[in-house]
């Protein structure tokens, strides 16, 4: 057995690990840019970024892998990444407008009575209390993109469950033990971070008076 | 988990995509099944942890906690193998031996027999409901929490039971409360019902799988199937609005 | 005249505070009892362990000699026979106001729905909001819905009626109207206790009066007594700051 969980660590985890940043990483940059356009750019153009939300939210994961699968001529690795990163680009988004939002309007009110401008305003008072704010929401979209991953075995990654899922027909016995250790794994990869980051911060911010309009 | 071993018993067309029309609609059917299914299992079990977690004693309460948060800590593929392979391992352990090869099924249009029921769909719908309930649960409990103690004192001052406050105060503003959130969940359900892929259920992306391997159209297919979740999705969501439009209390 | 309600040496305490240290006092048939004191002094406190929304530590509570404390004491069922008015009046927001009063009879006295919307109307009478029944608390001002909410009470045909601070959550010119509903109960007969500092109210109708302060009655009274020579210095200086405060709104 623990030599069964050395395997799955070794041979799959790797990919987790990786896809799981690709994801994030990916999804992180595209986010921020959509949200930001969103929130202060023209109507016309922050309808485009809404339409890419819609589409991004709206279609399985494991469908934008395929496509990109055979669309580009890319191993499935890569693949696998960019639909992750599209993906949740598309909902980090959400948590960054979300996020920017709740920073109370009083706050930016006095930046402009100051005679802060609107980019001042956005650098200096708005996007520091925004990304604290958002933290909750990453730690929630990071549990999500972790488990996202699973989906890439379909088109051949070998992530964690891909390594143990041959067992299903060549050794009926080990599977269930091999398949309840690989959904342990993730679970520590996923509830202490959402547990502290997530939980704990929020208790933390409310505390502070941080964010929230009154 | 990339057999696509139901027996469905179709005879492969070469040619167009059109010559493959039947079969996926078909499976977009069994798609459909999951995803309702899953849903009323993941309602019926969401409502029973939110209640518990709500409104349970200190036990009721720790265990609702529990299963929601390993629910939502583990990905819905592991899930739906695990009930998948409950049965399997029974058997190879010899602690029983329980059939898993039946199936329920019609004679479609051309004669063919078209599955409805086997053990891989029969897992990946508890997997989807067991999924969903997590996250249905957290939304409606937020909901509940939402109602004021007062009216809940009010209740209790006027003689209503636990019970009956829950039924008649709580219950009738919580789930209106929580028709946002539980609207999210409930049109976004049919992205997850391709996790059946793994069990070998020919639902709708299996089978387009099937198509390209026989038309290599690969794009083209995968942008209609892509179409078509989010058209499904994006049908469900504007239904889900309209009702919740329609059901406006002020106040509530 | 027969006793109501009867209160003997109530403890209550929250963690380490003591908020109620020995409270006795009984109420008989038709009688007005006005509990008035400083903020913190128990009062609400004692209303919520009258109908053991919060039971007390130590003492007893009877209704018409039954003992709300007993093992076997049927409490939804005698908690339907104590109504009580709240501060933030927790209507149902759900229910329309007409629904919010039949709810009580039908749920929790199994009052046939015919009956218990005529007792509603007799009650909605009473506190004069007929027009408005088909209305939400959310479409109604806060004395609109301080007066449903003592139409709720007065529904379930209770042996008392308890008010905590019906009108301290009102603005001003909204207090009028729920104080002459209070008044024209009490007039006709209603047993109650009321927590407030309306010392026209008091005045008017109270049979008897109590004064708080820090956990136990410090003085007990006809209104005549507070009102011409109060026995100790801290009854005299609340009564003198209230009368500062609201001078002639107190007069009756």
């Amino acid at each position: 057995m623990p030599s069964l969980i050395a395997f799955i660590l070794a041979a799959g985890l790797p990919a987790t690990l990786l896809l799981t940043a690709a994801g994030l990483g990916l999804g992180f940059i595209i986010g921020l840019g959509l949200a930001l356009i969103r929130v202060y750019a023209e109507e016309d153009i922050a309808v485009l970024a809404q339409a890419y939300e819609n589409v991004f939210r709206g279609i399985p994961v494991l469908v934008l892998m395929l496509l990109f699968l055979v669309s580009t001529g890319w191993p499935a690795l890569f693949s696998a990444g960019l639909a992750l990163g599209l993906r949740s680009g598309a909902y980090q988004s959400q948590i960054v407008r979300g996020a920017i939002l709740s920073v109370s309007d009083t706050q930016v009110i006095a930046a402009y009575s100051l005679g802060m401008n609107r980019m001042q305003t956005a650098r200096h008072i708005v996007l520091p209390q925004a990304f604290r704010l958002a933290l909750p929401g990453w730690s929630n979209e990071y549990a999500v993109v972790t488990k996202d991953t699973a989906w890439a075995g379909a088109i051949g990654v070998l992530d964690m469950v891909k390594a143990v899922d041959y067992l299903i027909f060549e050794n009926p016995l080990i599977f269930l033990p091999a398949i309840l250790a690989v959904t342990i794994i993730y679970f520590f990869l996923t509830y202490p971070i959402t547990r502290y980051a997530g939980e704990q911060m929020s208790k933390r911010l409310r505390s502070l008076g941080l964010g929230g309009n009154y | 988990m990339t057999d696509f071993g139901d027996m469905h018993g179709f005879i492969p067309l070469q040619g167009g995509l059109w010559s493959y029309l039947d079969e996926l609609g078909q499976s977009f059917l069994i798609t459909l099944e999951l995803y309702i299914v899953g849903l009323v299992i993941g309602f019926a079990l969401g409502l029973t942890f939110a209640i518990m977690r709500q409104f349970g004693g200190r036990f009721l309460s720790k265990i609702a906690v529990g299963y929601i948060e390993i629910i939502r800590g583990t990905p819905l593929i592991t899930q739906v193998l695990i009930i998948y392979a409950i049965p399997v391992f029974i058997n190879a352990a010899g602690i029983a031996n329980l059939q898993l090869d039946w199936y329920l099924y019609y004679i479609d249009s051309q004669g063919r027999i078209a599955i409805t029921l086997n053990w891989s769909i029969l897992a990946s719908m508890l997997g989807l409901g067991i999924n969903s309930a997590a996250y249905q649960a957290e939304y409606m409990r937020g909901a509940f929490a939402s109602i004021t103690t007062g009216q809940l004192q009010a209740a209790t001052s006027i003689g209503m039971t636990r019970m009956q406050s829950i039924r008649h105060v709580v219950l009738p503003q919580g789930l209106r409360r929580a028709i946002p959130a539980w609207s999210n969940e409930a049109a976004y359900l049919p992205k997850y019902t391709v996790v059946a892929i793994w069990v070998g259920v020919m639902e709708f992306l299996n089978m387009a799988k099937t198509v390209v391997a026989q038309t290599f159209l690969s794009v083209e297919v995968y942008l209609i199937v892509a179409f078509c979740f989010f058209a499904l999705i994006t049908f469900v969501s504007r239904l889900l609005d309209y009702v919740h439009k329609k059901t406006k209390i002020p106040g509530v | 005249m027969s006793i109501v309600l009867d209160v003997r040496d109530v403890w209550k305490a929250y963690g380490d505070l003591q908020v109620l240290k020995g409270v006795t006092f009984d109420v008989g048939e038709t009688e007005v009892k006005v509990v008035f004191g400083p903020s913190g002094s128990g009062k609400s406190t004692l209303l919520r362990c009258i109908n053991m929304l919060d039971p007390p530590d130590k003492g007893e509570v009877f209704l018409r000699g039954q003992s709300l404390m007993a093992k076997d004491a049927n409490l939804n069922m005698l908690r339907a026979r104590i109504g009580m008015v709240f501060q933030q009046f927790n209507l149902f927001s759900h229910l329309k106001a007409l629904d919010n009063v039949t709810i009580g009879p039908m749920k929790v006295l199994g009052v046939e729905k015919e009956e218990a919307i005529e007792r509603a109307h007799i009650a909605i009478d009473q506190v004069h909001m007929t027009e408005w029944i088909e209305h939400y608390p959310a479409q109604l001002s806060g004395g609109q819905q301080q007066r449903i909410g003592i139409a709720r009470a007065l529904a379930m045909d209770p042996d008392v009626i308890l008010f905590d601070e019906p009108t301290s959550a009102l603005d001003p010119e909204l207090i009028g109207e729920v104080l002459q509903v209070m008044l024209d109960i009490a007039k006709a007969g209603t047993t109650m206790i009321v927590v407030t500092h309306e010392m026209g109210f008091a005045r008017a109708v109270a049979s008897e009066m109590y004064f708080m302060d820090k956990g136990v009655i410090v003085e007990k009274g006809t209104p005549k007594h507070f009102f011409t020579n109060p026995e100790h210095e801290r009854v005299r200086q609340f009564l003198l700051r209230l009368e500062v405060l609201y001078g002639g709104h107190d007069q009756e």
